[in-house]
């Protein structure tokens, strides 16, 4: 299980003192097999909680406990190595798709799983790429592609994941996706996204979490919460979600 | 040559602040400090070493390395400019090179044992090291703001500090080295080194020459190496904080 209690973040380049935060009173639990996506309108620091779920950020108060240990009793590599944070940007390390995608094993000496990696690599469309070539060299799309499969080949118990369909053709969203789905059954990995597709949204998550006015403002199963949202802020939320899908 | 026909030299120093006043490129005061400066540093230097030559007193010959070395990293670290504990790192980085780099031209019987073969020897080899540092100091910070993708991509992973700087390092190394390197492959061809030069005018062969100068250029990439690689050890710390997350460093 993982448990957020009264997590709470100062902005970043604002005095320790001040009583200002941009996220505040984070509080939940989640238990192993839920998928919950993040939503919210941009700029409410969707990606900060994510960052600071694995550590990029510090938080300046609250407590996470992961299978009922804080973070604060653990050395930040072993917290990461557990709750993985994949990155909107995608950004690939030196070396050819095979070094990328064998980090993992390395920075934990780990056996490198190569029928796992052909696995995922066939499951996103990407059996046709050479492993030999230079990571840098890929697309937006498929380096995208590359860095979710090199943080899965970690195996963590929390996924993070921060938009990381944003580069992708509906084709492709829809392969990781299932892709997604199916390391999440078979996985039972708990699953943390943010995403600006409500559609997916409903497609994926068993749960969402709202956030606006700097915390979590509702937090409900997901089919509820596209039924009847509880708040104003998400009733229009979702209101002008479908309005941008309709017009596009 | 006498301090009169010395003093003709200034000439290019009125020619530099006069084509800097013409241009507006606010120069002459720097220049004019840069002029001061080098001439008193010079001649006191001169007349300190003829004293040490004379005295063949180690302990000031101990004296004078420790303040160069002082000096060199005391420069070299505001090249780190906001990160804390630079300067003594340096200082341990040269210190080594420096204590190797002697142990070796001393115990090989390179060079003899005389403050006059340590001191210039020493002050070309901690300046070089001194070069080396700076550049080192400046492209860990630059690495640590353009690499920042990296080396978090790296951390999302679960790696250890050393682990997620070891490309970054390589690439330090490397490029704090690089001056050094290339000056190696030039050397003779495009310019001929200040020690050998002045060996020359002074009288002595220029094969003579050439052989120190050799000694010199080899020494200049035991230290260049020898310092960059102490320094990745010991400042790659600097550009995390305790919870293992990249320091934000203005863009300098």
């Amino acid at each position: 299980m993982f448990e957020i209690k009264q997590l709470a973040k100062r902005p970043f380049h604002m005095n320790k003192t001040d009583d200002k935060y941009l996220l505040s009173n984070i509080s939940a639990e989640v238990v192993r097999g839920e998928w919950i996506s993040l939503l919210g309108a941009s700029g409410q620091g969707k990606s900060t909680l994510l960052r600071m779920f694995s550590l990029l950020h510090s938080p300046d108060e609250g407590d996470m406990l992961l299978e009922g240990i804080s973070f604060r009793n653990q050395h930040p590599r072993f917290w990461r190595k557990q709750i993985c944070y994949v990155a909107q940007q995608a950004v690939m390390l030196t070396g050819t798709v095979e070094d990328n995608l064998k980090v993992p094993s390395q920075l934990h000496q780990l056996t490198y799983d190569s029928q796992l990696a052909k696995r995922l690599l066939a499951a996103a469309k990407l059996s046709d790429v050479d492993l030999k070539k230079d990571a840098r060299e890929l697309s937006g799309g498929q380096m995208q592609r590359i860095a979710l499969i090199r943080s899965l080949m970690l195996r963590p118990t929390v996924l993070l994941l921060d938009e990381v369909t944003s580069s992708l053709d509906v084709t492709n969203t829809l392969a990781i996706e299932e892709l997604l789905k199916d390391w999440h059954r078979n996985e039972g990995t708990i699953m943390i996204g943010i995403t600006h597709d409500l559609k997916q949204a409903e497609r994926v998550s068993t749960r969402t979490w709202f956030l606006a006015e700097g915390t979590i403002l509702e937090d409900a199963p997901a089919k509820q919460f596209f039924i009847s949202p509880s708040t104003e802020a998400a009733s229009q939320f979702i209101i002008s979600g479908q309005a941008e899908v309709l017009a596009t | 040559m006498t301090l009169f026909t010395l003093s003709f030299t200034l000439l290019f120093v009125f020619a530099t602040m006069m084509i800097s006043y013409w241009q507006k490129l606010g120069l002459e005061k720097e220049i004019a400090i840069g002029t001061i400066r080098s001439a008193v540093q010079l001649l006191l230097i001169g007349y300190v070493l003829q004293y040490v030559f004379q005295t063949e007193n180690y302990v000031i010959l101990v004296v004078i390395i420790c303040v160069m070395i002082g000096v060199a990293s005391w420069n070299a670290a505001k090249r780190g400019g906001g990160m804390h504990g630079v300067v003594w790192r340096i200082a341990i980085s040269i210190s080594v090179m420096e204590v190797l780099m002697m142990g070796m031209l001393l115990g090989l019987h390179l060079i003899k044992a005389t403050p006059q073969y340590i001191i210039p020897l020493s002050g070309m080899t901690i300046g070089n090291a001194m070069v080396v540092a700076g550049l080192f100091m400046n492209q860990l910070k630059r690495e640590a703001v353009s690499s920042r993708g990296e080396i978090e991509a790296l951390l999302s992973l679960g790696a250890s500090a050393q682990q997620a700087l070891h490309q970054v390092r390589k690439r330090i190394v490397k490029f704090s080295m690089i001056p050094t390197i290339d000056g190696m492959k030039t050397v003779g061809l495009v310019q001929l080194p200040g020690m050998m030069t002045g060996m020359i005018v002074a009288g002595a062969s220029p094969v003579e020459a050439v052989r120190y100068q050799i000694l010199i250029v080899f020494s200049f990439t035991g230290s260049a190496a020898i310092t960059s690689i102490l320094l990745s050890v010991l400042c790659y710390k600097l550009v995390f904080t305790k919870d293992l997350q990249v320091v934000v460093f203005q863009d300098s």
